[in-house]
């Protein structure tokens, strides 16, 4: 359970990014947040993986405060939410395998477990073919799934997609889409950030609107409103 | 643990590669700081030899009258003995002082005629008298001054202490250079390093903000750094090694000329503190670069 309780950031000297903004988002929901550019998404997403802390609120994981979480404590915060980006943030001098293998070494991850992890995730997301492709080697889509098998590599609890769609096509738009709801569907809550209005209304799934810092609508099956 | 060590290292050598003249030119500048520091350690390690050298040169003289009957040479002698700071009172007679002139000035034809032409040994019989410390060399003086002994002839109390104090002077002031010359390059390589390590993360940039992404600790992602910090500091401590043991192998040979008839020999001396000297530079060194890559590691690694 995600919990937010009155959040605001604000930025120096007066500039509300997240004004008073309270929502739950259940385990194993599908949560679109919508809303126009700098209307505080990505801040948002920011204060959820401990990138940023919100000036007065407070942000809850299940029973863990994550608003006064300490340095050393990010680390096993992102390795439960994990994130992906609009510019997939891959490793251009990796190939697609370690790229993902990458983000299991950093945590110190035996080299077999890797081995045996890595392929299975990579086959999940469809790219059990180009493991040894580097990230130039293939399309945005493939790129862009290469980063959500990094992101699952952990089995996190949430999965944060904050614009996974930005760069990428239609037809790889509507790919990548199925493939955060099929991780859905395993149990993973997923929060989908866009302002992609025919992804939204196609999902048919909750979406909250924020609208300059604060949440203006929040609808089970919602639609993109603005 | 073990494997987070060793994927730190393999981070480590990774960078230390790609930026490998980077790496070289670190190297090169804690070469010329270590460089710099074994040469003041030797500077000073042949400054005490030669004050060694000199003291144990040092010696004063009680010249006797040529009529001294040798039971009072002999009384004056074991009176001399019993004072303070005296190490050894050695007796020259009036023959073996003619015999040392002669065999001195054996290759001087015009000193050993002229001697010839005189009926009697003109020389006078002495006491050398070798102090124990010479640092209280003026007590002794003072103490041989106040003895008053009416078959002394003279007294020759060369200023050797001037001679002391002018090599210790030079020693200190070759050390004095030395220090600040090792300061300033000691200096000069932390700021290489810190540089170092400032270029080497923001080559990193990507990974290291991916690493913070994916849930890589601030351990994690500073250790590459630590670790090529002591790599530096491993290399540049060997090389230096090398070079200094070449340097030291061309400089024995005027040492051995300065220090003829006295037993020093710097490659020696090296070899017998060599472990020493290289665990205590490895380890000197070492923490100063890392001190360097840890304030760099921690203001720039933030990506």
């Amino acid at each position: 359970m995600i919990t937010l309780d009155n959040v605001s950031k604000i930025y120096q000297p007066n500039i509300k990014a997240l004004d008073r903004v309270s929502l739950s988002i259940k385990p194993g929901e599908f949560v679109s947040l919508v809303g126009q550019s700098g209307t505080g998404k990505t801040t948002l997403v920011r204060c959820l993986i401990g990138e940023e802390r919100p000036t007065i609120g407070k942000i809850k994981i299940g029973d863990w405060d994550i608003t006064s979480i300490g340095k050393n404590e990010i680390p096993y915060l992102r390795r439960q939410v994990a994130v992906i980006f609009q510019d997939f943030k891959l490793l251009p001098k990796k190939t697609l395998f370690e790229n993902v293998a990458f983000a299991l070494e950093v945590a110190g991850r035996p080299t077999s477990k890797i081995k045996s992890i890595v392929p299975q995730v990579m086959k999940i997301v469809g790219l059990g073919s180009k493991l040894y492709r580097y990230p130039h080697e293939v399309s945005g889509g493939e790129q862009q799934r290469a980063a959500i098998a990094r992101a699952l590599v952990y089995q996190p609890k949430i999965l944060l997609a904050d614009e996974p769609t930005g760069n990428l096509d239609s037809i790889n738009a509507k790919e990548i889409v199925d493939l955060l709801r099929k991780i859905n569907e395993f149990g993973t809550t997923v929060v989908l950030v866009t302002h992609n209005r025919d992804i939204v209304n196609q999902l048919k799934r909750r979406v909250i609107t924020l609208h300059d810092g604060r949440v203006i609508s929040d609808q089970a099956v919602g639609k993109y409103i603005l | 643990m073990f494997i987070s060590f060793y994927r730190a290292a393999k981070f480590s050598f990774q960078d230390i590669i790609r930026n490998v003249w980077l790496s070289v030119v670190t190297i090169i500048i804690l070469m010329l700081a270590l460089f710099s520091v074994n040469l003041l350690l030797v500077a000073q390690v042949i400054g005490r030899a030669a004050v060694d050298t000199v003291r144990d040169k040092i010696d004063v003289s009680l010249y006797l009258k040529s009529d001294s009957a040798e039971s009072d040479i002999l009384a004056l002698r074991a009176q001399i003995s019993g004072l303070d700071n005296v190490r050894e009172v050695s007796y020259i007679s009036k023959q073996q002082a003619l015999d040392d002139f002669q065999t001195k000035y054996k290759n001087n034809p015009d000193i050993i005629d002229a001697l010839r032409e005189l009926d009697s040994n003109p020389l006078s019989p002495s006491l050398i008298i070798l102090p124990q410390d010479v640092n209280r060399y003026d007590s002794l003086i003072a103490n041989l001054n106040k003895i008053s002994n009416p078959i002394i002839e003279s007294r020759n109390f060369d200023d050797h202490k001037l001679m002391l104090e002018k090599i210790n002077a030079i020693t200190e002031r070759v050390s004095q250079a030395g220090f600040i010359m090792s300061l300033l390059f000691i200096f000069i390589t932390l700021l290489v390093l810190y540089n170092t390590v400032r270029v080497a993360i923001y080559t990193h940039r990507a990974e290291i903000g991916i690493m913070r992404l994916v849930g890589g600790s601030n351990w994690f992602i500073r250790s590459p750094f630590m670790i090529s910090s002591i790599i530096y500091t491993l290399i540049g401590l060997i090389l230096t090694t090398v070079a200094f043991y070449i340097f030291l192998s061309l400089l024995q040979p005027y040492l051995e000329t300065f220090f003829m008839n006295y037993d020093f020999n710097i490659i020696n001396y090296f070899k017998q503190n060599f472990i020493q000297f290289f665990v205590l530079e490895f380890i000197g060194t070492a923490i100063i670069n890392m001190l360097a890559s840890l304030v760099a590691v921690r203001k720039y690694s933030n990506v």
